[in-house]
């Protein structure tokens, strides 16, 4: 899978030039774009059963944030109708969906990051340049699992002997006051215990490698340049004014130029590149499946 | 010349090394021994007469402060004088808690992370990882993340982080005290292995004498800081002071020969050597038979009724209609293999768990019409897991005074006291919880239990980390609790212990406890899920489970 096979550092360049450009360029096709590419991508990646619970949860946020806009902006030039005396405008009914959109299309993107950035990948990614901090991550992903489950054996060891009450919420209030400076006197010494397991193992040595350090290959060359090929044209194109778009006081035309056909074709292209991946991989599976016999 | 006085001189020595901590009377005293390469040597000794400073001390980077004299030489050379590189890579260090020797949170890195430390190159770390990953099995568990994996499993993966260093020493410190028989077993076999296959020289201090003797070369008995006896496992019984308290540890078989005190005969070490010295010396005896001790009927304390349990909606049924009762003053023991529900149900008894469907009934009172903590004021008390959850200060002193307060009219102070001389704790009291190794933990955990005067004890695992000594002391109290009408339900993996102590005995699988029964039927008919000595002694005898048994039935006591 192309989400496993490349260099974490090409997916992270990748993402964050999708979310800066939905972030901070208001111009409705781009958004459309990023928004239809997260949506579909998220599909591909989680399932189509996770994608409508998810969209179960994101639709009726998206629906209010667009409601509540034109309610408290009043903004615009173009009065649909009033309500209590305040005029209800065209300009922030649709600047209320876009905004809508931009931020399901970053909720999209944010969780499809989360899916193909997992732990070990983002160990790849930085145990290259800031091992200490690669560590460190690694150290606390272990560490706050035990930590909760100690709290919990806690808990339930001050149930059952009677020392802790939990028949109301100030007495689960008082409770966790009791077992704060427990946890914290557990938790330093787990610490100690790491670092002597550290220390046993000959950590503090000079000249410390990284095992976890993924070279450069040349299929995430080529991507990485494709990548910000497409988003160094997107950007360009930005920089020169030919994406932006207005809403107040008037809605602004879409701008149309030269220049701003490139943006927009570099970043649907963008957009459009991790589902592209997916179902051309999907399908070289298909027929490779077929070769396999069935029984 | 270097090289040639490596050769010569043994792997390990250790010169006349006495050791105090801070403010205290001296840990070890003029202690010399030396191993050579290759060698499998088991260091044993009652609590607290210095194992885990001697080894400690072994590993130079966690050695700890206090006065030192005497001298450990490597190879010939001081400890001290040794590259920081080697001393890290050549001495491994294993300890007893299998989770405080993980440092990061995938198993992968885990491995890596000692090579890492060391300088190696990416891809021979990559080489060496994946060898040793195939070596002990792990390929399954590779990528999962640390915090999932078992005990056995973690402590699998402390042994594999060190072996890829390529040691020539392995340190291990009471390394299967946490863990279950089935897991425990695997792991010394594996160091077994390793020290056949690989020549990798072992210290191993541990309680499980029953497995290690036939595997060491040598056993070192130190006590009270002093080194007592250096002798091959064959000669230990015979060459330890008559009284001292290490007996009550050895090998089944070697107890049985004690207790026998055949002249001239060559002391049997292991199971099989054990039935091959009875055939030959009592075949004469065979058929004999101990009788079965009646259970007594009572009134019933706890009840679980028809009990099913889940944790979550759509994991799989821990317990399906589990059913059992509790008489008033008995003991019960529930066996059975690691994550089969033994520890759900003793929550589930013990009102932490609701069962979804089925009763739980406390004192012929449903367990949900109690109130919270009305249970424990009725007497239920539950001993968790990991006993240092029922610590809260910072010293074990504090925490028994806290529960002594409430239970107990009068002279809590002395409350406290008594309870730490009955569990012979007293040395214990002014230690931090956390500075308590496993089995001393546990001691405390059982004194604050009792401090509250139960009437219903729930014990998960009450053996665990403590030397055979301190389990016939845990014996002796058990059956005084049981005299002043104490009901106490124990899970463990400890046969021997449940052979002792329990009324009644039963195994826990898929979901059920199955058929209780008195121990000596329980542990004479089962096969496999038995004490040692009826492994023993099942062809010629019937229903002796303990050394004891054996030595009444051969001196003719038979009913």
């Amino acid at each position: 899978m192309s989400r496993e096979r490349l260099h974490p550092a090409v997916w992270m360049t990748y993402y964050l030039l999708v979310l800066a450009v939905a972030m901070f360029y208001w111009n409705p096709l781009l958004q459309g774009f990023a928004l239809l590419g997260g949506m579909l991508y998220f599909a591909a990646i989680a399932g189509g059963r996770a994608f409508l619970s998810e969209l179960g949860f994101t639709l009726p946020l998206a629906v209010l944030v667009a409601i509540t806009n034109p309610l408290f902006s009043h903004a615009g030039a173009t009065p649909l109708f009033f309500m209590n005396g305040n005029p209800i405008t065209l300009e922030a009914v649709l600047y209320g969906i876009l905004l809508a959109g931009m931020i399901l299309s970053v909720l999209y993107w944010c969780k499809c990051l989360s899916m193909v950035m997992t732990t070990d990948r983002l160990l790849t990614l930085f145990g290259g340049f800031l091992p200490k901090l690669a560590l460190t991550f690694s150290m606390t992903l272990r560490f706050f699992p035990r930590l909760f489950r100690q709290m919990k054996a806690m808990e339930a060891a001050g149930k059952t002997s009677g020392l802790l009450a939990d028949d109301s919420f100030f007495d689960r209030l008082r409770g966790r006051m009791k077992l704060l400076p427990a946890l914290i006197g557990w938790s330093l010494e787990r610490a100690m215990e790491t670092s002597a397991s550290m220390k046993a193992r000959g950590y503090g040595l000079p000249g410390r490698t990284n095992a976890v350090c993924r070279k450069m290959r040349g299929e995430d060359v080529v991507f990485l340049a494709v990548i910000l090929l497409l988003g160094g044209l997107t950007l360009l194109s930005g920089i020169l004014g030919d994406l932006s778009f207005w809403f107040y006081p008037r809605i602004s035309d879409l701008p149309t130029g030269g220049i701003s056909l490139m943006g927009y074709v570099s970043y649907g292209l963008l957009c459009f590149l991790p589902v592209i991946l997916e179902w051309k991989e999907w399908y070289q599976w298909h027929l490779l499946r077929k070769k396999i016999p069935l029984s | 010349m270097a090289s040639s006085a490596k050769e010569n001189s043994p792997l390990l020595r250790v010169e006349g090394l006495t050791f105090a901590y801070p403010g205290e009377i001296s840990a070890l005293a003029d202690l010399s021994f030396s191993l050579s390469a290759g060698e499998f040597v088991l260091l044993t000794g009652v609590s607290g007469c210095g194992k885990s400073t001697l080894l400690k001390l072994l590993k130079r980077e966690i050695a700890p402060h206090g006065k030192r004299s005497g001298e450990i030489y490597w190879e010939g050379a001081p400890l001290s004088r040794l590259d920081d590189r080697d001393a890290a890579s050549l001495i491994g260090y294993v300890g007893q808690d299998p989770d405080s020797g993980i440092v990061t949170d995938k198993v992968w890195h885990e491995l890596s992370f000692g090579l890492e430390n060391l300088g190696t190159d990416p891809a021979v770390i990559r080489r060496r990882v994946g060898e040793m990953a195939s070596y002990f099995g792990i390929t399954d568990w590779y990528r999962r993340d640390t915090d999932s994996l078992s005990g056995g499993q973690k402590q699998i993966l402390n042994l594999a982080s060190i072996l890829v260093m390529q040691p020539k020493l392995l340190i291990l410190d009471e390394p299967t005290a946490q863990l279950d028989p089935i897991a425990a077993a695997d792991f010394l076999a594996t160091i077994h292995k390793l020290n056949r296959e690989l020549g990798i020289t072992v210290l191993v201090c541990e309680h499980r004498m029953e497995e290690l003797f036939p595997m060491a070369d040598r056993v070192l008995v130190l006590d009270e800081g002093k080194l007592l006896l250096s002798a091959s496992p064959r000669e230990v019984a015979g060459l330890l002071p008559k009284a001292h308290p290490l007996h009550s540890g050895l090998p089944a078989a070697q107890r049985i020969f004690a207790k026998l005190a055949c002249e001239g005969a060559t002391p049997p070490l292991t199971v099989r050597e054990g039935r091959a010295y009875l055939e030959s010396h009592y075949a004469h005896l065979k058929g004999a038979k101990l009788p079965v001790v009646p259970v007594t009927e009572g009134e019933t304390v706890l009840e679980l009724d028809k009990v099913w349990f889940r944790y979550t909606r759509n994991s799989p049924d821990l317990l399906q209609e589990a059913s059992l009762s509790l008489r008033k003053s008995e003991c019960f023991a529930l066996l059975g293999g690691n994550g089969s529900g033994k520890t759900t149900l003793l929550k589930l008894a013990s009102g932490l768990l609701t069962p979804y469907k089925g009763e739980v009934r406390v004192l012929g009172k449903p367990i949900r019409k109690y109130r919270s903590g009305e249970l424990s004021r009725v007497g239920v008390a539950l001993l968790p897991q990991s006993p240092a959850a029922l610590f809260l200060y910072d010293t074990v002193e504090k925490d028994l005074l806290e529960i002594a307060k409430g239970n107990i009219a009068g002279g809590n102070a002395d409350a406290v006291r008594a309870m730490a001389d009955r569990l012979a704790i007293a040395s214990l009291l002014a230690r931090h919880p956390y500075d308590l190794s496993g089995g001393e933990l546990q001691k405390c955990a059982l004194a604050k239990l009792l401090l509250a005067s139960p009437k219903i004890l729930l014990l998960d695992e009450p053996t665990k980390g403590l030397d055979a000594a301190y389990k016939e002391h845990l014996v002796q109290i058990f059956r005084d609790l049981k005299a002043d009408g104490v009901t106490i339900l124990t899970v463990t993996h400890d046969l021997e212990f449940a052979a002792k102590v329990a009324d009644r005995a039963a195994l826990f699988f898929d979901g059920e406890v199955l058929s209780p029964d008195s121990p000596r039927t329980f542990f004479a008919g089962n096969h496999f899920y038995t004490t040692a000595t009826a492994r023993i002694s099942r062809d010629l005898f019937e229903g002796a489970i303990l050394p004891d048994d054996v030595a009444q039935l051969c001196r003719g006591g038979a009913q």
